[in-house]
């Protein structure tokens, strides 16, 4: 007879098994993380981390936001359109009262979970490519965004901004809210029909889960995310800009790929997509400390995407 | 006998595929306390019904009742809780979620809403103790090997404390220990009043275990009764719908001496270390249990898997093939199992699927000669009697046995050298079957190399001069035509003189 | 092939013709010649692009590196002025080399390191931008080569050289689609890449030969642009990205390969022109431009049925 496990003790092993083959990744980022700080060590202060996380924050929810969908075996085109949509609601419907300012953020993360959950009901329910129809998405999206705020304008309030990016590691307190928000929807039924959804569609469906149910809310908690990134970077730039969130397409998947999803589904993990991020973030900072021109941020993205993924393949070869 | 009302029946369903009908008119009643075997051939439709059976598919025709109640649309979810639960042949395990999750997965227990994973913990251990099965909870599906995911699958059917359980060829990866276990549990699953259906091949294990049975034949109910005073060659009769002897040629070996290709210490994903030589004119047979190696030795000398070898010889050069255009190039062909997904290109024409792989000669510098194209087209339709239509007609429109004489077809105007068969009457019509035993062995004494990997035992008995039985990706045994009988296959399979893998 | 695809390509060209036709009715200047001729110039350089994407989109792949190339081409161009070269032949010849071989860069990085086009293209349409802020830097580069100044505004026997050589490249195309080996692997590839390769398929010369040939038509297309404007900046080839796609989806080819053909996608690439002139024609602000645009995008795939997930 076997030793039955306490509950918290098999929750707490299976947690720990997710790791799995991302332990490279974590020491690699450890290791880059001793180096940023041995060239800059005002990091390793409040007020270090705290600009350090304002810059990596919007990135790591895009990057969260994009393994889901990249889990479902899609991927999102439409999150940085997402994000442009999310600066410009917020900066028009927040309030300068705590109470608009909550409802103001309520509802933009509402509205991107429902232009999301939308997106996804199309892949799920009507079989279309999810390539195709983000891409659709992200001129809907985008488009909206242009109606609400043809060019960059509105404003945050200024009590809002400062609790948000001031020198205080807020950033850092929210997006491990979020880590446990994931944690524990991991830890219901739903949860785990989303890794399975992903892991193995046919067989996740024979085994009884609504995987069609699953996938929309990938998607819907994807467009949630990447709205309050847009939140967080109106904040930052105490403005809306409905262009603004473009270049974190790119970056989302790029901080994904780093994370370990594969491109066909599965594997993928939320704590990967997290360090994917912190390793993009972390990479950008010490480029930016060696003296390389800013520009030589984009040749570098590329060529790590394209290095991340070989190995991935070479390792997969060898294996 | 139990004489019980069915819990879950079938009356008159029929289901088609791209027009092509699988199962025409097929009736059954699933009995508790009672161990129904379903018989067929591969492709007589039984994975079809459990399909329909379980609400993976729905019905074209006919009505499906829980209870005596007529069920109008039957889904996964509803026929879970109906207590249907089925071990499906293709796993449908996640292969990156831990064994608890996988054997859980649809019906995890919940405590105000999250999972409760001490009920999890103590109700699946005990599911995993019943069936002997020693792996730890938490460990990733994809780290255990085929056997032991075997019993996964079967541990999530009994999770769900099943009131029918559907088992499709539950054994075909376990060792010989780990088959007495299950049987040990199905036994107490039928005393307590589980309705079970039970499809296998080894008759062995059918007329061990069941009470009834119900036999498909090209998607029709050929026989339905109860498993008293038959044996198996009347099953096989029932099945093949006529004497087993029949369907296979008269053997005569055509071997030469030339060797057609030589390889030795051959390794591979899954291969380790293989030795063998097959001479031109000779049917060699690969068998053993599902999953020991031998589709990635095939895969292996095609180009189509990483290999090293001191010596792979054929077509005059001696290293592996780089890719399969490159192994084409020396002589060889690969007639892969899952025809769909790797064979034919479903939704193009016949014809272009019969001039693919010999595309490159048939074209000039490059540019297409759709004359010669559709001459040949023609000449191979003729000559292989593909039946369902003219070569612009799309493949998926023609049956499964039609489509494989298509996969089978498209290498003659290349005249292969050496020709790798695997499983290539999986899902094929009686008819189909014969003409297919007839091509082979006609090819073979035009003086090809036939590689002939079959899950069915009596294929290479009566085909193959010899029979390679592979054990862990190496040869277990080599056993000439005449020492290889079906009990000498499986004895060898299972490594009967050697210890249980641990 | 299957009817449905002749229903789909059908489809496309009968919105085009209804589109001119209501267009014309209700704006007397909208089917002028010299009007519908200017869409086609402008639909050209779309449809150039949007070859190349084709051939790759129906051997399983994407190319999301054309916006990069085009403008690529467009900056590249101007710096290679040489004294031995006063027509700008060499230079456009060059200019061509330089971006087919960027192409060939994605094929090999697809088939070498097998990752999937998708992000490689993505990569090293990321690279090439930076490369061409250090380049350029934020400032537009006039050229005055006479080549392409002929190419972009040129005419042979009063057709506009853009039109011309739109028709040279949709020639070649829909013969190396529907009359080469080469065509019918992508066919195969796109279709089912292990059945395809298991049988033989040339998997590698194949990939590498539509991406080099993307690389081509994104550099050509480049050149056409550069031409039409005289000057070329950081940023003209952008809405060449989505557009080219956009073609090859409302041509009927399908996005995950193995279905379509170019004769869908001309259609596509004037039916994007006209849509765009339209919207401009009613005045509609930018947000407006891109929900239609998106929009119909959405419809257009709704109403022409289900494909595989992926």
């Amino acid at each position: 007879m076997r030793q039955v496990p306490s509950g918290a003790a098999l929750h707490a092993r299976l947690i720990w098994r997710r790791n799995r083959g991302q332990i490279g990744l974590f020491v690699l980022l450890a290791l880059l993380l001793a180096l940023y700080a041995f060239l800059h060590p005002g990091l390793l202060s409040w007020a270090g981390i705290a600009r350090f996380t304002q810059n990596w924050f919007p990135v790591a929810l895009v990057a969260i936001a994009q393994t889901l969908v990249m889990l479902m075996g899609g991927i999102d085109l439409a999150i940085g359109a997402t994000v442009g949509l999310g600066t410009v609601l917020a900066a028009t419907l927040v309030g300068e009262s705590a109470l608009g300012a909550g409802l103001g953020i309520t509802a933009t993360v509402a509205i991107g979970v429902a232009a999301g959950g939308l997106v996804g009901t199309i892949v799920a329910l009507f079989g279309l490519p999810a390539i195709i129809v983000t891409l659709a998405s992200s001129f809907l999206i985008g488009g909206a965004a242009l109606l609400v705020m043809p060019r960059p304008g509105g404003s945050m309030p200024g009590w809002l901004s400062e609790g948000l990016v001031g020198v205080h590691p807020t950033a850092l307190l929210i997006l491990i809210l979020i880590l446990v928000a994931w944690r524990v929807l991991r830890a219901t039924p739903l949860g785990l029909s989303i890794d399975a959804a992903g892991d193995n569609p046919a067989g996740a469906f024979r085994s009884g889960v609504n995987v069609a149910l699953a996938r929309i809310a990938a998607y819907a908690i994807s467009g949630g995310l990447a709205a309050f990134a847009g939140v967080y970077v109106a904040a930052q730039t105490g403005a809306g800009d409905p262009l603004i969130g473009n270049p974190l397409t790119l970056q989302s998947i790029t901080a994904a790929v780093l994370g370990g999803v594969g491109f066909l589904g599965g594997q993928g993990t939320i704590r990967g997509a997290v360090a994917g991020s912190l390793l993009l973030a972390v990479l950008v900072n010490v480029m930016f400390f060696l003296g390389l021109p800013p520009v030589a941020q984009y040749v570098m993205q590329g060529l790590i995407i394209v290095a991340a993924m070989g190995i991935k393949r070479l390792r997969e070869r060898a294996a | 006998m139990s004489n019980a009302a069915p819990v879950l029946a079938a009356q008159g369903l029929v289901k088609r595929f791209f027009g092509n009908p699988v199962l025409k008119d097929v009736s059954i009643e699933i009995v508790p306390g009672r161990v129904h075997a379903l018989l067929g051939e591969n492709g007589a439709g039984k994975s079809t019904l459990v399909n329909l059976l379980s609400g993976v598919l729905s019905p074209d025709e006919g009505r499906l009742l829980v209870d005596g109640q007529p069920c109008a649309r039957l889904t996964p979810a509803l026929a879970r809780r109906h207590g249907i639960a089925v071990v499906q042949q293709e796993l449908s395990l996640a292969p990156h979620l831990s064994v608890v999750e996988n054997v859980a997965l649809g019906a995890v227990p919940t405590r105000r809403g999250l999972i409760d994973y001490r009920r999890l913990a103590v109700e699946v251990g005990r599911v995993l103790d019943r069936l002997g099965l020693d792996v730890a909870l938490d460990q990733p599906v994809e780290e255990l090997p085929l056997g032991r995911r075997q019993l996964v699958e079967i541990a999530k059917a009994l999770y769900r404390q099943p009131r029918v359980l559907i088992l499709d060829e539950p054994t075909s990866s376990l060792t010989a220990h780990e088959v007495q276990a299950l049987f040990k549990v199905l036994a107490e699953l039928k005393r307590e009043g589980t309705a079970l259906v039970y499809i296998s091949h080894r008759m062995n294990e059918i007329m061990h275990l069941c009470d009834w049975v119900t036999v498909l034949k090209d998607g029709t109910r050929t026989a339905d009764r109860t498993m008293d005073g038959i044996d198996p060659p009347a099953l096989v009769r029932l099945m093949v719908g006529r004497e087993p002897g029949d369907l296979f040629p008269p053997f005569r070996s055509t071997t030469r001496d030339e060797p057609a290709l030589e390889a030795r210490a051959l390794t591979a994903p899954g291969v380790g270390g293989v030795d063998l030589v097959v001479r031109q004119g000779e049917v060699l047979g690969i068998g053993g249990l599902l999953g020991q190696g031998q589709e990635e030795l095939l895969l292996a000398l095609y180009g189509a898997l990483d290999a090293q070898a001191e010596r792979l010889a054929t077509g005059g050069v001696d290293r592996p093939s780089r890719n399969p255009a490159d192994a084409i190039g020396r002589g060889l062909a690969y007639v892969p199992a899952d025809r769909k997904r790797e064979a034919v290109l479903l939704p193009l024409s016949i014809g272009f699927n019969l001039t693919l792989p010999g595309l490159r000669r048939l074209a000039r510098r490059g540019l297409r000669r759709f004359a010669r194209e559709a001459e040949v087209a023609r000449e191979l339709t003729a000559k292989l009697n593909v039946r369902g239509g003219g070569p612009e007609r799309a493949v998926q429109l023609l049956s499964g046995g039609n489509q494989q004489k298509v996969a089978l077809a498209r290498w003659l105007p290349l005249s292969p050298k050496v020709l790798l068969l695997n499983d290539p009457t999986r899902g094929v019509d009686v008819d189909t079957k014969r003409e297919i035993y007839l091509r082979l062995k006609g090819m073979a004494a035009g003086g090809m190399a036939v590689i002939l990997l079959s899950s069915d035992a009596l294929e290479l008995v009566h085909l193959c001069d010899r029979v390679l039985v592979f054990r862990d990706g190496r040869i277990a045994a080599d056993l000439p035509h005449g020492q290889a009988s079906e009990e000498a296959i499986v004895a060898a399979s299972l490594g009967v003189a050697r210890q249980e893998a641990a | 092939m299957s009817g449905l695809l002749r229903h789909r390509v059908t489809l496309g060209w009968l919105v085009v013709v209804a589109l001119w036709v209501a267009a014309g009715l209700l704006k007397p200047g909208f089917a002028k010649i010299g009007h519908l001729r200017y869409l086609l110039e402008l639909a050209s350089i779309t449809g150039i692009v949007a070859a190349g994407q084709t051939l790759v989109v129906i051997g399983g792949g994407i190319d999301l590196s054309v916006a990069a190339i085009i403008t690529f081409a467009a900056i590249i161009l101007p710096l290679l002025t040489f004294p031995f070269d006063p027509s700008g032949m060499g230079a456009v010849a060059m200019t061509l080399a330089i971006t087919t071989a960027i192409g060939g860069l994605n094929g090999i990085g697809v088939v070498l390191l097998r990752v999937h086009p998708l992000i490689l293209t993505l990569a090293t349409a990321t690279i090439l931008q930076g490369a061409l802020i250090l380049i350029a830097g934020g400032s537009a580069i006039s050229t005055v080569n006479p080549a392409v100044t002929f190419l972009g505004n040129g005419a042979l026997f009063g057709l506009p050289m853009t039109i011309v050589t739109w028709l040279v490249i949709a020639a070649v195309t829909l013969f190396v689609l529907h009359g080469t080996v080469l065509g019918s692997w992508l066919f195969a590839l796109g279709t089912n890449d292990r059945a395809a390769r298991l049988a033989g398929v040339g998997a590698g010369q194949a990939i590498l030969a539509v991406h080099a040939a993307s690389g081509f038509c994104a550099g050509l297309a480049g050149l056409l642009l550069l031409g039409m404007n005289r000057q070329g900046y950081v940023g003209i080839g952008e809405p060449y990205l989505l557009g080219s796609i956009a073609a090859v989806v409302l041509g009927g080819t399908s996005i995950l390969g193995g279905r379509g053909t170019y004769l869908g996608t001309i259609a596509g690439s004037i039916l994007l022109v006209t849509i765009t002139a339209l919207i401009t024609v009613v005045n509609a602000s930018p947000g407006w431009r891109a929900i239609l645009f998106g929009g119909l995008i959405l419809g257009l795939l709704l109403i022409s049925g289900r494909e595989r997930s992926g």
